[in-house]
């Protein structure tokens, strides 16, 4: 491995930006994709972690002509050293992650959009800087050629994808549809004027979760067009610099349209540097170069212990890339798991020392931030006046108190000066706290007894142009901190010990990927399965879309659960109720009438889903007509009606993208193509029809497409207000619908009708209540955040997998059970979790054990229970409470407290906010 | 009025958002008036209605509670 | 040292952008040593240039 040097001393740096602002050298800034600059001693951007400068060696002045050193000199920390040298580093590990990503498609190929010779035709990505608050404009919605607002904008879709003229990229990039309707609703709501918005697309594939409503609401409320066409080319008008854009609309008839701007959705690319990576690690790529990997291994590279994630694997969005990273870190782990813990060292901590019967003893400590504080609020002053406030024995300027050197001197000063509450006045609590509260550990002082002021973001960044305002503000701020500090009292962190198991519902291919995923790690896993059989739904599957044999792949599978030993299965088995927390969850579980109690850390749900039984199409009144799974059975014992069939007609969204259902079930495209596929190669003579709404392979399965067309089968597009007809009719059955494209109604006689019916929940509110989980408005579990925390619940020890999170295929199941597993392995692997401090507290003497709070709380963190004097009392079960304090305020009688946040603490703020 | 009103203003912020969205303001250099002072909270629900009442008492102007 | 039977308990994850954090995350919280490897001065890759993210249009900072 080859370290870069950044010639800025890591541990020097104060992140002042002293460097960037002396350095004389602009050069184009690629975080703003080259629409701003910066200078050649930067940061990328303001949230950048590590926060440390570095100097670009190819732009720089003195690495180039040999003279300069601006920053050299003014670096007020002497960070700055050109003598820094390349490092060439050897690593010695057991497992490798290969997460390298992607690189945009570059549109200079598709010389008819003319990308760098029109200003005004941007990429995606340079339209996401143009709309950030920290971009090129600051947010405000501009064109590169004026800098005016535009008003009307026109998206381009599959520019480098699903084309094989222009580029040589056959796939679909899985995300430029949801990211051209997410940008044309963003900038219609930063525009002060209606913003007209058009996306020209062939297929509007919003597939994942929550993404047609998303669509719909684009296309219904707020006025984005959405207009079926590609277009060709792009024509300036040379004196506005306005687009022009000429399309064929959906009636055959050719349109002019004149646009302010033309965004054009590029795809996703593996690089060079990519492929010679690949190259030297020696792992194998595929055609379109993206890793190698199979549906049942889908993070396994050809390589043993080298694993990949993200959109290097295969063009994927945000959370399938962190599902994929967590079954990546899971498959590792695995490989791994005699080492576990044979590399890392366990802090300690001096003894914490007793402070209830001193009084305070206030160490203040007031940061410059560089200029940042420094610049607009006088610090001294400040520091003056923090002097003169009860309780402060010790103040003291810093130029950063962040810095490495600062936290050592306040160690020593605490211990010197023997103080017992720090205040900071700094930036804030949320990023620095943990920083600090490290330190008071380290000096001896519980960590609860610091407290911040928030002298940066809330002040002298928000007042810069009122210095002596921000001041005042300032001052005010530290009064209140210390205020605070005087009551702030330190608190226990208990722990809770860890029983290292966890329980899996469900028993299909998601419940067995993340019970394998587990076990393989060391840990136990019980799976409890409904139905009498491991498998689920992928017991009816034929193949997957690239045409791996799914009973083989899954027979392995289930023996290899039944034989680990460290994998305990119950069939034909029900969850009666289930109590606990993180670490310490008890379950009983109901098998053939008996109940038995297992005791578990973790949960991993992978309830699945299951197909739609459609009511139309004549479905359940003539036996030619089928479902995708029952096709699929039927299909593995070359049933009579597949074997003689000689027209097939697969009608897809049957149940899916309609009013009452409106979600994508994402995997009935490249099912219904499969299948038909299939059908082509048992009898070529077949005639195949699909007909369809968007043909939504994304990603490679596109590829499953385009052979599909070159094998004849007739794929024909049909609206929601024009839903094909389906009748007996003599032997055969009659399809009717209308060709939108020769705007005629046409008439199909077929043997076999497939319906690609939705994927829809279980019932899965028993399990949603038994654990407090919420569930979507569609009925899939919802998980803790959408883009970075796909696996994991808001409730901490609970983890989701498969499709019990929504429809997706058997690759991204697996993907994501292993992620749970990774995810759950995390909190099993530890010997005991600390609870935060910040807790809810219930005086038992003043509870009337009335029950507000345990409505209120809402974390179910708050129980009644009976002690044994017979009364009844409130008790809040710590590993579950958030602090909130909801309990607190309902609570009539107050003996619901808060710890950190207990009255007297907060309304001594208040007063000290109102005394200046 | 001969002089400009300029209220005193105390926030209640909630931890996971508002605090947040304040220090975002910050990062992102929106520039607001000086007159409010913001206490941070680990919930909006955690704001006693008796806080409000204490802060009107002690002349806060506006109260805002935000989460 | 490295004999097959005790195999090295670190991980070397490369690209530090949403997928290899996550990774060395998983990895470092369940007491491996990770090596995050990223070629540019900064962690975050490409989904800190985006400005929002669906369906919630969160901030993606």
């Amino acid at each position: 491995m080859l370290k870069h040097p950044r010639f800025v001393d890591m541990d020097k740096c104060i992140a002042c930006g002293t460097c960037a602002e002396k350095c004389p050298r602009k050069v184009d800034d690629e975080y703003n994709e080259g629409l701003a600059k910066r200078k050649a001693a930067y940061v990328p951007y303001a949230q950048a972690v590590p926060l440390k400068f570095a100097i670009d060696k190819d732009n720089c002045i003195y690495f180039q002509k040999g003279k300069c050193r601006a920053c050299e000199k003014f670096c007020p920390a002497g960070a700055i050293n050109f003598e820094e040298k390349e490092e060439r580093l050897t690593l010695n590990v057991g497992a490798l992650i290969v997460a390298p990503g992607f690189e945009e498609f570059d549109p200079v190929q598709y010389d008819t959009y003319n990308y760098t010779s029109f200003a005004n035709v941007v990429t995606s990505t340079e339209f996401e800087r143009i709309l950030s608050s920290t971009g090129p404009y600051q947010g405000h919605l501009a064109r590169p050629s004026d800098n005016k607002a535009p008003q009307k904008i026109a998206w381009l879709q599959c520019v480098g994808s699903r084309d094989v003229n222009r580029c040589d990229n056959p796939y679909c990039s899985s995300v430029c549809c949801m990211y051209a309707v997410k940008e044309a609703v963003i900038a219609k709501e930063h525009s002060d004027v209606e913003l007209d918005t058009a996306v020209f697309f062939m297929d509007m594939r919003t597939y994942g979760k929550d993404f047609e409503k998303y669509y719909n609401r684009a296309k219904d409320e707020q006025g984005v067009r959405f207009i079926r066409s590609r277009i060709h080319s792009i024509e300036e008008d040379p004196e506005t610099k306005d687009l022009i854009l000429q399309y064929v609309d959906e009636k055959g008839l050719l349109q002019t349209e004149i646009f302010d701007l033309v965004v054009l959705s590029v795809g996703l690319t593996t690089p060079k540097s990519l492929i010679d990576l690949s190259e030297k690690i020696g792992i194998e790529l595929d055609e379109d170069n993206f890793a190698q990997t199979i549906c049942f291994r889908p993070v396994e590279t050809s390589k043993p212990g080298v694993y990949v994630c993200g959109a290097f694997q295969e063009p994927k969005d945000i959370p399938y890339s962190v599902m994929e990273a967590s079954a990546a870190a899971c498959e590792a782990k695995a490989t791994l798991a005699e080492a576990r813990g044979t590399l890392v060292k366990e802090k300690t901590y001096p003894p914490e020392r007793d402070v209830s019967s001193e009084p305070a003893r206030i160490g203040v400590f007031v940061c410059n931030c560089g200029t940042n504080i420094g610049g607009i609020v006088n610090v001294p002053e400040v520091a003056e006046y923090a002097r003169t406030l009860p309780g402060v024995v010790y103040v003291e300027e810093n130029l950063f108190t962040c810095s490495q050197d600062t936290q050592d001197k306040m160690k020593e000063v605490i211990q010197r000066e023997n103080l017992n509450r720090v205040v900071v006045a700094a930036c804030t609590p949320r990023t620095h706290e943990p920083l600090f509260q490290e330190t008071l550990r380290d000096a001896g002082l519980n960590k609860y007894l610091f407290e911040m002021a928030n002298i940066r973001n809330q002040c002298s960044w928000v007042h810069s142009k009122e210095k002596e305002a921000a001041t005042t503000k300032a001052k005010d701020l530290v009064r209140m901190a210390v205020a605070r500090a005087q009551l702030i009292r330190p608190l226990p962190q208990p722990t809770i010990s860890v029983e290292p198991k966890a329980l899996i519902i469900g028993g299909g291919i998601s419940g067995m990927a993340a019970a394998l995923g587990l076990a393989e790690q060391g840990f136990k896993a019980y799976i409890v399965e409904q139905s009498e059989q491991l498998g689920g739904n992928a017991l009816m599957l034929a193949e997957t879309w690239r045409g791996d044999q799914v009973a083989a792949q899954l027979g392995e599978m289930i023996m290899q659960v039944k034989e680990h030993p460290l994998i305990e299965v119950f069939t034909g088995a029900t969850i009666k109720e289930s109590s606990g927390f993180i670490g310490n969850f008890k379950t009983v579980i109901t098998q053939d009438g008996k109940d038995s109690e297992v005791e578990h850390g973790a949960v991993i749900i992978a309830v699945g889903a299951e197909e739609y039984k459609p009511n139309e199409y004549l479905y359940g009144q003539d036996q030619r007509v089928m479902t995708h799974l029952e096709f699929d059975s039927a299909f593995k014992q070359t049933d009579e009606r597949i074997k003689g069939a000689k027209t097939a007609v697969f009608i897809q969204c049957v149940g899916s993208r309609i009013p009452e259902r409106p979600y994508c079930s994402k995997v009935c495209c490249t099912h219904s193509i499969r299948s038909a596929l299939a059908l082509k190669e048992m009898n070529p003579d077949m005639d195949v029809f699909v007909l369809y709404r968007d043909i939504r392979t994304y990603g490679q399965r596109e590829k499953i497409y385009r052979k599909a067309r070159s094998k004849g089968i007739v794929f024909i597009r049909y609206d929601l207000d024009n839903k094909p007809q389906v009748l007996q009719e003599g032997e055969g059955i009659s399809i009717e619908c209308l060709d939108p494209i020769l705007d005629r109604k046409i008439k199909i006689q077929a043997d076999l009708l497939v319906l690609a019916s939705a994927i829809v929940p279980r019932n899965n509110e028993h399990i949603a209540q038994l654990f407090k989980l919420s569930l979507n408005e569609d009925g899939f579990f919802m998980e803790a955040h959408a883009k970075l925390r796909p696996v994991d619940f808001a409730t901490d020890g609970i983890f989701l997998a498969g499709m019990a999170h929504y429809p997706k295929p058997i690759e991204e199941s697996i993907a994501q059970a292993k992620a749970a597993a990774s995810r759950a392995s995390v909190a099993l692997a530890k010997d005991q979790i600390t609870v935060e401090g910040v807790v809810s507290h219930v005086n038992e003497v003043m509870c009337r054990g009335c029950g507000k709070c345990v409505e209120a709380c809402p974390f179910g963190a708050v129980n009644l229970v009976e002690r044994e004097d017979g009364k009844t009392v409130a008790r809040v079960q710590e590993a579950l409470c958030k602090g909130c304090g909801a309990c607190a305020v309902v609570c009539p009688t107050g003996a619901a407290t808060v710890f950190h946040f207990e009255d007297a603490e907060v309304l001594t703020m208040v007063e000290a906010a109102l005394k200046g | 009025m001969s002089e400009e009103f300029d209220p005193k203003i105390v926030v209640f912020a909630c931890n996971w958002c508002a605090y947040s969205a304040a220090d975002l303001a910050g990062v992102s250099r929106l520039q607001y008036p000086p007159n409010l002072r913001i206490i941070r909270v680990m919930c909006s629900g955690r704001v006693n209605p008796n806080f409000i009442l204490k802060a009107f008492e002690g002349g806060a102007d506006g109260v805002m509670v935000a989460g | 040292m490295n004999t097959k039977s005790s195999p090295v308990g670190s991980v070397c994850v490369i690209g530090g952008g949403i997928a290899g954090m996550q990774s060395a995350l998983d990895l470092a919280d369940a007491g491996y040593f990770v090596y995050l490897i990223e070629k540019t001065p900064a962690i975050g890759g490409v989904m800190a240039q985006l400005d929002k993210t669906f369906p919630t249009n969160d901030c993606a900072m």
